[in-house]
């Protein structure tokens, strides 16, 4: 399977990541043969495109552990954007993380950025990889109020806002995180994977903190559900949603309302609670899809393969476990 | 009336190879060379303040809210609408909080400014100084050949496929001769329609995003403050406005009845 270098699938697999950076040095090589200098200006090789496949090649090149190729892209990439660069400079300071050994170099790198962002402190790329390296070094605390810091300058960063949210998670600071999530929601409204997260951070806080205020409990539950119902709305086949779909219902059936009427008093709640049909008929659709999704992947139909082999795993022991509950 | 008389002109063949090749050949490398100059002219956008930076996120972190608010709950909305507006009717977000109220500083004296011009300046300095000397250097040199006592302009090309007469100002321009069929090109003509017909070769040798080509440049100059804040805006104006915006919007959950539409739609 090729990947596309201009536009690499999100969340990179360490396998996809070493067929990406085993095309470097072809890459490297093909980008090499120029023509002669007066001839070189008919034909204009300096697009965005090549840059960024550069750019891609580079991170996967560092993460693989071929410093030999890293080296040579960001060469190219001084050569052509000079070292004053933001974006140079930031990928400058992941190869020397990357060649960071000891803890006193990832100190001294900190430090470095720390001049760096002294002299530019709109130098947004920098700001990250120190937080980035603050989180890597286990200091949770200082990257998290270095991110606020950030998100007060640029407040439509929803990278940074995710980010800030699973720093929170970390932490169980549900509703810091609940929040960083809105936030990111904000910026892009149809991220299903965005609202999946949402609904699996209002669940497990949910599940952690009010389990014995039934009113909380119960409208926490119902949050989860309707963000999982969100998150597959926008992506008809989205896993995680109907394994969120699934997991939330047996917390959720014995206290859903029999029918609208007695749904508690609206007044604490967004919304009415969702009745037990709807619930019932939410967990069966969810459990045909994840059966279909197992079925297909593991078939490996067109189409279909694009699934995360651990996420079908999960989903095949979660309906495994129904259908022995059902038997016993 | 009778079949109207078909004009032949007997001209040189060489002049298709005298004329039309080398104004074709000059207005493309005349396109390359513009293309340079302008990657050399350009200068690199000026770098914004922290505060100005925080000063146009916020703004846009309002828009967002106001666009996207029915993907978070009512609550959730109201407090950052009770935030976002009192933040932006107090000035806190603005880079400048003293200087509310005051008059905008008039655009030239900005430095900033005068630089963005100093930028459309060139822009425009490398795209007429070029168009100007190639029509000098067209009209100068091929205007020589002498077809018809009343023409001194040399008429290059018959179109094969007849035209109304209204493309006479198109395909003959300094041709002073009201009867001749409009199917003759002459070669200012010919200057004109490949400066304008170029863009797919410079496309092709330079890349999608070359500067060689001046209707892009003229398209651009149309609007110049696409992108940022409009130049010469009050940014405390723009805040109150948007916490206006943000004061009068309806909020519509969009979690509201989703389980019964997404029955609907996958079940």
């Amino acid at each position: 399977m090729s990947v596309d270098l201009v536009y690499p699938p999100p969340n990179i697999s360490p396998k996809t990541a070493l067929q990406i950076s085993q095309r470097a040095p072809q890459v490297l090589k093909s980008s090499s043969q120029t023509l002669p200098f007066p001839l070189s200006l008919l034909s204009g090789d300096d697009t965005p495109e090549k840059w960024t496949t550069y750019e891609n090649l580079f991170v996967s090149c560092l993460r693989t552990g071929d410093d030999k190729s890293a080296r040579q892209i960001l060469d190219k990439l001084l050569r052509r954007f000079g070292d004053k660069n933001e974006r140079v400079m930031a990928y400058q300071g992941m190869m020397a993380e990357a060649n960071a050994e000891t803890e006193q170099e990832a100190i001294k790198m900190l430090r470095e950025y720390g001049e760096e962002l002294e002299s530019d402190p709109t130098n947004l790329p920098i700001q990250k990889r120190r937080i980035a390296l603050l989180t890597s070094m286990g200091k949770i605390q200082e990257a998290i109020s270095m991110l606020g810091d950030l998100l007060v300058i640029s407040p439509t960063d929803a990278e940074a806002w995710a980010e800030l949210s699973d720093l929170y998670f970390g932490q169980s600071l549900y509703d810091q995180a609940t929040f960083c999530l809105e936030e990111v929601l904000l910026v892009m409204p149809n991220a299903w994977n965005m609202h999946a997260r949402l609904a699996e951070v209002i669940y497990l806080s949910t599940i952690a903190t009010s389990s014995d205020k039934p009113g909380d409990l119960l409208r926490g539950l119902a949050e989860s559900m309707r963000r999982y119902c969100r998150s597959v709305e926008l992506c008809n086949n989205y896993l995680r949603g109907y394994y969120g779909l699934k997991v939330v219902r047996p917390s959720l059936l014995p206290k859903a309302p029999k029918s609208e009427k007695n749904t508690p008093d609206a007044a604490y709640s967004d919304l009415p609670l969702p009745t037990l049909s709807t619930v019932e008929r939410l967990h069966e659709l969810a459990t045909a899809k994840l059966g279909e999704i197992v079925r297909k992947s593991a078939a490996g139909e067109k189409g279909w393969e694009g699934y995360d082999g651990a996420e079908t795993i999960a989903a095949r022991e979660l309906l495994d476990r129904d259908t022995k509950s059902i038997s016993s | 009336m009778g079949q109207p008389v078909v004009q032949t002109i007997h001209r040189d063949p060489a002049l298709f190879y005298w004329i039309l090749l080398p104004i074709t050949v000059v207005m493309i490398l005349t396109g390359i060379l513009r293309h340079y100059a302008t990657v050399l002219l350009q200068t690199t956008p000026k770098k914004q303040t922290l505060g100005k930076i925080r000063e146009h996120r916020s703004l846009m972190r309002g828009v967002h809210l106001r666009t996207n608010a029915n993907v978070i709950s009512p609550s959730a909305f109201e407090s950052r609408k009770a935030y976002l507006v009192s933040g932006y009717k107090d000035g806190s977000f603005l880079a400048d909080p003293e200087g509310r109220g005051k008059a905008p500083p008039n655009p030239m004296s900005d430095p900033a400014m005068m630089e963005g011009m100093m930028g459309m300046m060139k822009g425009n300095v490398a795209m007429m100084v070029p168009q100007t000397l190639i029509m000098g250097w067209i009209n100068a040199f091929f205007s020589g050949f002498v077809i018809s006592k009343s023409s001194h302009h040399c008429l290059l090309v018959k179109l094969p496929f007849p035209l109304t007469p209204q493309f006479k100002a198109m395909l003959q321009s300094g041709v002073g001769t009201r009867d001749l069929d409009v199917r003759w090109v002459s070669s200012l003509s010919w200057y004109f329609l490949t400066l304008f017909g170029l863009q797919p070769v410079y496309q092709f040798i330079l890349g999608s995003d070359n500067a060689a080509n001046q209707m892009a440049q003229q398209m651009a100059q149309m609007n110049p403050a696409a992108g940022g804040l409009g130049a010469g805006n009050d940014p405390d104006k723009l805040f109150l406005s948007e916490a206006e915006n943000l004061e009068v919007i309806e909020h519509d959950y969009i979690l509201k009845g989703i389980e019964e539409r997404l029955l609907a739609s996958l079940a």
